[in-house]
């Protein structure tokens, strides 16, 4: 038997001839097409990496599945619960917002929080608005800013007030408590350190162990090697090419040098 | 089809609509966004608002936004009962059971209506206060007209109260009138507050303060909001009050809304001529 993490009966996300086009009447109804009909799955415990030039559509292609940006035609198939899969784009705007943050996370490389809430609170947050109890999600909190070095003195300091590193480690610590199951990366290590990008690239690995369907973007090729399950390399908003990571890096890296 | 389950609704507007004057016979045509005006050219009469339509769940805020003059305060004020209007409804349903058609109330149960049901926070604090009154005592008059008689039981919900909106106890006793912009502000959120009402307007809360009271006032809204899973109605001409706020909102523009979208995507990816307007002026 085969232990293939994209067997089709796992397949969490399904994307289907996603397209976006952006109608700009301020700057006289400029016509922008990001995406021109990307078809993708991931499935769950499965790592893909997006990979591609900038403007390639990468980052597009993650708000348009969390519908930041609305998308204007294709699919978006989610698998719920129950086992049955619901079409993003279809559902009403108050719908979505139920499934966000329960079923979908989205962790961005800047931290959105409100001024005056602690660092700790904003993480057991996340953690209760995923389901957890209140005293789980403190357990889990912590657990997860000590992993990701967060120096235990910031704790109960207003995120604001953090530095652009320590910012990202929230928001790293905060979408991947209680993990949904799909879980959509977009450069969430870009502003740390080398030690700190270390234990987050560990945090994130562990996620596929926990069978969350993860879909990212990272500009380093040695974050996609490490992580990766498979790699998608898009181009002009559409899928160039996919595969293992070896075979996708090394021509990404060749066409590089 | 989908197992994904739609809040339910407490508050639901449906094709509300406020004409001030009257209407030539082809009235709204020569009204509206695509003509660039709400007033009437034949008679004059202006169309304020027109045919806008919102539901919004407990522990949900809604956010709408526009220029000044696009009919957001009237929608509002319509809601609220402070303005009646021309067409459409406003249900609330406080209960599975309890299902009230809002515009069909005579006066006074509108008023009732207002003492535990819909609680307004208004930009002006002169709207929502007495300005001559202590803080106290503008507390006090939502919860007499609830039913509250014993005194020292009022003073303790009174000071409850204030101690949630963050007003120095020591200034319970004080005419409104002395206190700053910020703390008029939270005091009305504490009266507002004072039955446990499930729905709250907010018609530019913050509008008028200094940004750093601003930020404080916002923040301990959305702990309001949050704490108490209230249905929330936030209108502001203020995206970063929209944003921080509401998770899906409505554009309006001469009187008719534009657009409705998720809060994120209405910053990130505006769709309509005027929504585009907007976020590009406010993002410059």
């Amino acid at each position: 038997m085969s232990h293939s993490s994209s067997s089709s009966d796992q397949v969490v996300l399904d994307v289907r001839n996603l397209r976006k086009r952006f109608v700009l009447h301020t700057i006289d109804s400029r016509i922008v097409e990001a995406l021109n009909g990307v078809s993708l799955k991931v499935s769950a415990g499965e790592h893909v990496a997006l990979a591609g030039t900038s403007g390639a559509g990468k980052s597009s292609l993650l708000k348009s599945i969390y519908r930041t940006y609305k998308p204007t035609s294709g699919e978006v198939f989610l698998k719920l619960d129950d086992d049955s899969f619901v079409d993003l784009i279809s559902l009403t705007d108050s719908e979505l917002a139920t499934l966000r943050g329960t079923q979908i996370g989205y962790v961005s490389q800047f931290l959105r929080a409100q001024p005056r809430r602690s660092t700790f609170e904003i993480v057991t947050k996340a953690g209760i608005q995923r389901g957890m109890d209140s005293d789980t999600a403190k357990q889990a909190a912590a657990y997860s800013l000590q992993r990701l070095n967060l120096d235990e003195a910031l704790w109960d300091v207003s995120a604001s007030m953090l530095s652009g590193g320590e910012k990202q480690r929230v928001n790293l610590a905060a979408g991947t408590i209680s993990p949904p199951r799909l879980l959509l990366l977009d450069e969430p290590v870009s502003a740390l350190d080398p030690v700190n990008r270390e234990s987050a690239l560990e945090l994130i690995g562990t996620l596929t162990d926990q069978g969350v369907a993860v879909l990212a973007v990272f500009h380093d090729i040695d974050a996609m090697e490490r992580l990766a399950s498979r790699v998608i390399v898009l181009r002009n908003g559409v899928v160039d090419y996919e595969g293992s990571p070896k075979e996708t890096l090394a021509r990404l890296e060749g066409v590089a040098r | 089809m989908t197992s994904v389950v739609s809040p339910e609704w407490v508050l639901k507007v449906d094709q509300l609509g406020k004409i001030f004057g009257s209407l030539s016979e082809n009235g709204l045509a020569l009204t509206g966004p695509d003509i660039g005006s709400s007033k009437d050219p034949v008679t004059g009469a202006i169309v304020a608002a027109w045919d806008v339509s919102f539901e919004v769940a407990a522990g949900e805020a809604l956010g709408v936004v526009g220029e000044s003059g696009s009919g957001k305060s009237t929608v509002m004020r319509c809601i609220a009962g402070d303005q009646s209007s021309t067409a459409g409804s406003v249900q609330i349903r406080t209960s599975p059971n309890e299902q009230i058609d809002v515009l069909s109330l005579t006066p006074s149960e509108r008023r009732q209506l207002r003492i535990d049901k819909i609680a307004v926070v208004y930009q002006d604090p002169a709207e929502g206060l007495d300005l001559n009154v202590t803080a106290g005592g503008n507390i006090a008059s939502p919860l007499t007209a609830a039913g509250w008689r014993n005194f020292s039981s009022i003073r303790s919900r009174a000071s409850e109260l204030l101690l949630r909106t963050e007003v120095p106890l020591n200034r319970m006793d004080d005419v409104v009138k002395s206190f700053s912009g910020g703390m008029k502000q939270r005091v009305q959120l504490a009266k507002a507050l004072a039955n446990r009402p499930p729905i709250v307007l907010l018609d530019e809360p913050t509008t008028g303060l200094d940004a750093s009271v601003a930020a404080g006032v916002l923040d301990l809204i959305r702990g309001l909001l949050e704490e108490f899973g209230l249905a929330a109605v936030v209108v502001s001409h203020d995206f970063s009050v929209i944003e921080m706020l509401t998770n899906r909102c409505i554009v309006m523009n001469h009187g008719r809304v534009v657009e409705s979208a998720l809060t994120d995507q209405l910053l990130e990816d505006p769709h309509h001529p005027y929504s585009q307007k907007l976020v590009s002026a406010a993002r410059a």
